[in-house]
């Protein structure tokens, strides 16, 4: 990994057009800036990695693990939230 | 034309049926070309069939259905490459999953489709929503919108 000391205003530039800007440092939180094309998408990383993580969970539900959908909310809450 | 479904059998669709994600989905990049299927039985239920994989398919559901209260807060750029001419037209579709015991829905990641151009994006929204929101619990995880 390529690791660059920077202090706050500085820059760093990837390509030709995403520019990532310190903008703050208080403490152990480090605020950044991010200018990129709207193509190219931007995520914190642990949300990424959950919503990645939740899309191909989805992707194994069957149409019959389904078939309470609907009648569900009207019960309210029958079962216990949690995993 | 005809595309095969693991869980649908096979399907005779238009090409103007086709719903196209530039990027795919996180997770799955290549599923790019989607066609939203009803269901059989369940009138508050759709599904997103990729026609790249037969075996992928995504519950979908309206959000204001289950989750009344139900708001996106998205970042404009999140929304430019659907080229809405229109916000307001955008169709906004949760997609479901399940747990052991339950039926979740992830608020935090809905996918955003502009039916007149047939453009796709999931989009990441702004604050605390959970990507596992538990169907039937108490309250909608509203609770925070910084």
């Amino acid at each position: 990994m390529l690791v660059l000391s920077r202090q706050r205003d500085q820059s760093i530039i990837i390509g030709d057009n995403i520019v990532i800007t310190i903008v703050d440092i208080r403490g152990d939180k480090v605020r950044l800036g991010i200018e990129a094309p709207t193509e190219i998408p931007v995520h914190r990383r642990e949300v990424y990695d959950a919503i990645q993580r939740e899309n191909l969970r989805a992707s194994q539900l069957d149409p019959k693990d389904t078939r309470n959908l609907g009648t569900q909310n009207a019960t309210g809450s029958a079962s216990p939230p949690g995993s | 034309m005809h595309i095969n479904t693991t869980r649908f059998g096979p399907i005779q669709i238009e090409s103007g049926d086709v719903i196209h994600f530039a990027e795919g989905l996180l997770g799955l990049p290549s599923c790019r070309d989607w066609v939203l299927l009803a269901d059989a039985e369940n009138d508050s239920l759709a599904w997103m069939q990729s026609m790249d994989r037969p075996e992928i398919a995504l519950g979908v559901v309206s959000p204001r259905r289950f989750v009344p209260s139900y708001q996106m807060r998205v970042a404009r750029r999140e929304l430019e490459p659907l080229r809405l001419d229109d916000v307001q037209a955008a169709r906004v579709l949760i997609v479901v999953s399940k747990t052991e015991r339950s039926i979740t829905l992830n608020l935090k990641a809905p996918l955003v489709i502009n039916l007149s151009r047939r453009l796709g994006r999931q989009v990441v929204t702004n604050g605390d929503l959970p990507v596992q929101y538990v169907l039937g619990s108490a309250s909608p995880a509203l609770r925070k919108s910084a």
